[in-house]
């Protein structure tokens, strides 16, 4: 599992993780490029991504438990109890998976997020502490 | 971190290297002979009319709703009384994006989000109701359909709304908008028609109001989706334009109206109008431009009245900041100036809270007194293209043309903007400038206060986003219940066959869809009939 891999941004060579990440939409809301950026930036960083799209709750615990991940992404795009309940199912099923959030997320939201345990990266967050976060929740470092 | 000037490239936005001044060689030799000719005047770069904001000060046009159509009907008659000089309904997003009603399995999974995006509108009783006092006869409305398979439901609620409250359709005056950029590249939909469908709706509301709403706007091509989706200055006139040839070639080929009507249909056109005030306001010249040019040598449409390009401009909903959200509003006000610089005939200013959540009243009513104050306090109203003839603009004016069209031309050779689409290329462009961006921000090269750089707020007040209300869910599941249970079901059942059947066949669909609104057919019954007829788009790109 320690195949180097060549950044495709910066020609850097990154050792492949070995850690699997799950990326997934909770809303019905299609912006991409978020999730896209990030997960660009974690295989960059030697991970392996795995993209779901829009996704409800239980596809995202299905997929989480399927692809055997090390986290979960969740991209968050509206009411934040539709993303509440996307991660308690998670918790309750894939016992430990770590789970990290972007999106629209409004300090209301983030401090409800917050205090089930997942770290919240709102817009402006910046792909070095993303992917930081990445290593720091699947033990990395 | 940051580079000192000797090192720094200087650029705009787009990539065009700058010079620290310009002379009069520096304007390209082809783009001097236009330098005469004044606004009103083709090529019409320096402005659509020539009295400009004297006679025609912009439209204050902002995208509003969320909750119960009775909701937003509140927030719309808010903005009116702010002055406000035009409406735009907004659509649950949700729902209307994906034509499905509150009860399919996709929106009862997410039952909270329903209503956050814009008022829940399955019926033409909600749309009623979202229009309940609104003086339709008389202002500018948009009647929502930005998305290419909502919009001849939106339109046709609309426009049944009006003729049941006696006014005369062929005097309507308003707008939609279908729009590809919107779902097909930037927010892309769990499900959608393929996109030639989508041209033949496109081209149905075209015809349809050329023969019934002359007054409206059938089509409004959305570059601003296109850029704010990553797309930049040049990439997304050339986009813009190549969208506009699409539904120039489909008329053409059904032969069924005279070009030039259709020309005019397609001539009012959305941009984005982000941070770089100079590239963005020579923008809009630009597009004036290439819109003349385009009519004339493709299309050998020479009548002022059809190649003087309309322009509304929304400020880059990206720009807005989630850190220290009042800085937003010196960005708003920023871009709006940008537009305004050059040369708009609607303008909507995207909320200070943008990126928490749709605008709060507050933010609402900010983005309107920013253009107030632009339009009341700074004089730029006086004088129509105060840029034109600035050899720094009217060079870059000439580059983002040059660079558009070169654009134009790669989509061309690929088949043409749909082709694009199909393929994943535009999202391929789109994709590599917004990872560019992030880059570039991660090493310092691009600062962007208050985010990366000047991070300590001081601000005694919390910008929480705003959530709207707590029914539209419930309202929403009920009146769709309603509706069911009160329409006559035969009537409805007659009005979905007739529709299924034109969508099967070359008919236009505008006239079922009136008559299927009329029915209280519902939004996702309409859907339904779509994808039995036509099935999904293949997305191309992996989200």
């Amino acid at each position: 599992m320690s195949e180097p891999t060549t950044n495709a941004t910066t020609g850097a060579t990154t050792s492949a993780t070995g850690k699997r990440v799950l990326m997934a939409k909770t809303g019905l809301d299609g912006h991409w490029r978020g999730p896209t950026i990030v997960a660009t930036a974690l295989r960059d960083a030697g991970f392996e991504v795995i993209m779901i799209g829009m996704a409800r709750a239980e596809e995202v615990v299905q997929a989480a438990i399927d692809e055997d991940v090390d986290l979960v992404g969740l991209n968050v795009g509206g009411h934040v109890d539709v993303a509440v309940r996307a991660v308690e199912q998670i918790q309750s099923s894939c016992d430990g998976v770590p789970i990290f959030a972007g999106g629209v997320v409004p300090p209301h939201a983030k401090r409800k997020l917050e205090a089930l345990g997942v770290e919240v990266y709102p817009p402006g967050s910046q792909l070095p502490e993303i992917v930081e976060a990445a290593r720091r929740l699947t033990g990395i470092i | 971190m940051q580079t000192p000037p000797e090192d720094r490239k200087w650029t705009s936005a787009s990539g065009i290297p700058l010079k620290s001044f310009y002379l009069p060689d520096d304007v390209p030799e082809g783009h001097r002979r236009v330098l005469g000719a004044a606004p009103g005047e083709p090529p019409f770069h320096r402005g659509a009319y020539a009295t400009g904001y004297r006679t025609k000060p912009w439209r204050i046009f902002q995208l509003s709703g969320f909750g119960k159509p009775e909701d937003e009907n509140e927030r719309i008659k808010f903005l009116l009384e702010q002055g406000e000089t035009g409406f735009l309904m907004e659509h649950d997003r949700n729902t209307a994006d994906h034509l499905y009603n509150v009860d399919h399995p996709e929106v009862l999974a997410r039952r909270e989000d329903v209503g956050l995006t814009g008022a829940v509108m399955q019926s033409v009783r909600d749309i009623d109701i979202c229009l309940r006092d609104l003086p339709i006869d008389s202002t500018y409305g948009h009647a929502g359909g930005a998305v290419v398979q909502h919009a001849p439901y939106a339109l046709a609620g609309y426009w049944t709304v009006a003729r049941r409250r006696g006014y005369d359709l062929s005097r309507l005056p308003g707008t939609g908008q279908s729009d590809y950029f919107l779902t097909y590249l930037g927010c892309v939909t769990k499900q959608q028609v393929p996109t030639d469908a989508g041209l033949r709706l496109n081209a149905d509301i075209i015809e349809f109001c050329d023969q019934y709403l002359p007054r409206w706007v059938p089509v409004s091509i959305a570059g601003y989706n296109g850029a704010d989706s990553g797309l930049n200055a040049p990439q997304e006139l050339g986009a813009l334009f190549a969208n506009a040839v699409e539904y120039l070639e489909e008329i053409k080929r059904r032969g069924t109206m005279p070009l030039a009507k259709a020309a005019r249909g397609c001539g009012g056109v959305s941009f984005r109008m982000s941070m770089d005030v100079f590239e963005e306001a020579s923008k809009l010249r630009a597009a004036r431009l290439m819109w003349t040019q385009l009519l004339a040598e493709r299309y050998d449409i020479t009548d002022p009245k059809v190649s003087n390009l309309r322009i509304h401009c929304v400020t880059a909903g990206s720009r807005m900041q989630y850190q220290q959200p009042f800085n937003n509003i010196v960005r708003g006000t920023l871009m709006g100036l940008a537009a305004a610089l050059g040369g708009v005939q609607s303008l909507g200013v995207s909320g200070y809270d943008e990126a928490l959540s749709i605008p709060s009243e507050h933010a609402h009513q900010m983005s309107v007194r920013i253009q107030q104050i632009l339009q009341e306090e700074t004089n730029i109203a006086s004088v129509t293209d105060p840029l034109g003839g600035s050899y720094y603009i009217e060079t870059l004016t000439a580059q983002l043309i040059e660079r558009a069209w070169a654009f134009f031309d790669e989509i061309q050779a690929q088949g043409g903007f749909l082709a694009c689409l199909d393929s994943g290329w535009l999202h391929q462009q789109a994709a590599e400038n917004q990872h560019q961006e992030f880059m570039a921000q991660a090493d310092g090269s691009q600062r962007i206060i208050g985010v990366t750089d000047h991070t300590d707020d001081v601000s005694p007040f919390e910008v929480d986003g705003f959530m709207g209300v707590d029914d539209a869910f419930d309202v929403a599941l009920e009146r769709l219940e309603a509706v069911r249970r009160e329409r006559h079901e035969k009537g409805a059942a007659d009005a979905m066959r007739a529709l299924e059947q034109a969508c099967r066949g070359d008919a236009n669909i505008m006239g079922p869809m009136m008559d299927a609104l009329e029915a209280e057919v519902t939004l996702g019954e309409i859907g339904d009939i779509y994808r039995q007829v036509w099935g999904d788009w293949s997305t191309p790109i992996q989200t």
